[in-house]
């Protein structure tokens, strides 16, 4: 089952539900790069709650579509990431350069509507 | 005895203690006490009954007379019922039978001693001083005999000491038992993750961090962070002295790891050596946010979360304050 991505105003919402294969994850790249531009959004937020595990091809690919959403012109927040995963990933050395992180859906949406600002979670 | 081997190995002490029948065995070989010396201190059983009396009051007069034993037995109540289980305990060496019951009942007795207070050397003191009690009253026994006499010491000198072994033992044991306890308190306590406004956190880690406490911390931390909506993380280090490589790169990670859900962690109160062995280890600081100390952190961590603190200048609530 492809990720289902819901549009809330001009913010890209995409809610992982289970470990997702790594065509599904490539499928979820395009179609979130592609609903940027067609959209018009100014920020992608991909919620990660579910997940209890982030492999380095998830990390990677994440980083792809912050990368190119940030290309074609919408910030991207990772929100959700359990504290184990955390600690997993930094462990493995897996990590989220340039893409800012929240610990929730709420404080992602509240993240974007801000104006950019200097202080949430960076994902250093 | 089949059934004093189901009770006795089924109490929590014997088997804390992994005292079982296999263990006991191995310490009687040791002390070479054999079927011969069961009997020669069964054949003592008379003369044992005979001189119960006179030799307790004689031991009791001798602990009462010294002020640190005395202070066991104040209660004229407890004096006499002790008095009465002591002279089972010694009749109980010349019964022959140094079975599972046997033991169970020296390593209960050890336990209570321990609970109470008596320390070793009061207990092998005592010992010492039965001892000679009454090996006098073996000689006038045996006058006619004094190798027989000697014999028969020989004999309850082992049976003494395999009591002793498991005395000290259970001494051992309680003390080990309470460090452990300890142990666990001082872990417990010591990360402690403290609310002290919304969304911010206070970690202040005192003493010595070892690679387990480490863990402890990160566990804590990324768990506090979920559980209270936190967005900024304060770590106070004032009170740790040093730190490995090891340690520093597990609160690293622990800063990065926060990092991803969101938080961030501003580390307080380096001090001058341990910052000094960061840099020399060569790890990765640009990732650390620091202040120099708690104050600067709480200063920063509030700008973050976009705090003022503002000084009641009106002095209403009781803030007058000489200058």
């Amino acid at each position: 089952m492809p990720v289902p991505i819901v549009k809330q105003g001009d913010v890209l919402v995409a809610s992982m539900q289970e470990a997702l294969t790594d065509r599904a994850l490539l499928d979820l790249r395009d179609r979130l790069s592609d609903q940027v531009g067609r959209f018009r959004a100014r920020a992608v937020i991909i919620d990660v709650t579910a997940l209890d595990v982030l492999d380095s091809f998830a990390t990677r690919t994440l980083r792809g579509i912050a990368h190119a959403a940030r290309l074609r012109g919408a910030r991207t927040v990772v929100v959700g990431i359990q504290p184990e995963v955390a600690f997993a990933m930094v462990q493995l050395g897996l990590t989220l350069d340039g893409i800012a992180t929240a610990l929730d859906l709420e404080e992602g949406l509240a993240l974007v509507s801000q104006p950019r600002r200097e202080g949430a979670g960076d994902g250093r | 005895m089949a059934e004093g081997k189901v009770t006795w190995m089924s109490q929590a002490i014997p088997h804390q203690m992994e005292v079982d029948e296999e263990d006991v065995a191995r310490r009687k070989e040791f002390l070479e006490f054999g079927a011969d010396d069961a009997q020669a201190l069964k054949s003592l059983a008379e003369i044992a009954r005979k001189y119960a009396e006179p030799v307790i009051d004689e031991f009791y007069e001798h602990i009462l007379a010294s002020d640190e034993t005395k202070s066991f037995f104040q209660d004229p109540k407890v004096l006499e019922r002790v008095k009465r289980q002591q002279k089972e305990y010694f009749l109980r060496l010349t019964e022959g039978d140094y079975g599972p019951e046997y033991i169970a009942n020296r390593l209960r007795i050890g336990t209570v001693h321990e609970r109470i207070g008596l320390a070793p050397k009061w207990y092998l003191g005592m010992y010492a001083f039965y001892l000679r009690l009454v090996g006098k009253r073996l000689l006038e026994a045996f006058s006619a005999d004094p190798k027989k006499a000697f014999s028969s010491f020989l004999s309850l000198l082992k049976i003494v000491f395999l009591d002793i072994g498991l005395a000290v033992d259970t001494y051992i044991h309680a003390r080990e038992a309470t460090m452990r306890k300890q142990q666990e308190a001082i872990r417990e306590l010591s990360t402690p993750v403290l609310q002290i406004r919304e969304r911010l956190l206070l970690l202040p880690i005192i003493g010595v961090i070892d690679t387990h406490r480490a863990r402890l911390i990160t566990d804590s931390v990324l768990r506090s962070i979920r559980a209270t909506r936190a967005k900024v993380v304060v770590m106070d280090v004032t009170g740790v002295a040093t730190i490995d490589s090891k340690v520093a790169n597990h609160l690293i990670q622990t800063v990065i790891a926060a990092g991803l859900m969101g938080a961030q962690v501003i580390v307080t109160g380096l001090s001058s050596d341990v910052a000094q062995a960061l840099v020399g280890l060569g790890l990765d600081l640009a990732k650390l946010n620091t202040a120099g100390d708690l104050q600067g952190g709480m200063e920063e961590a509030e700008r973050l979360l976009g705090y003022r603190v503002v000084r009641d200048t009106d002095g209403a609530t009781g803030g007058a304050r000489p200058a």
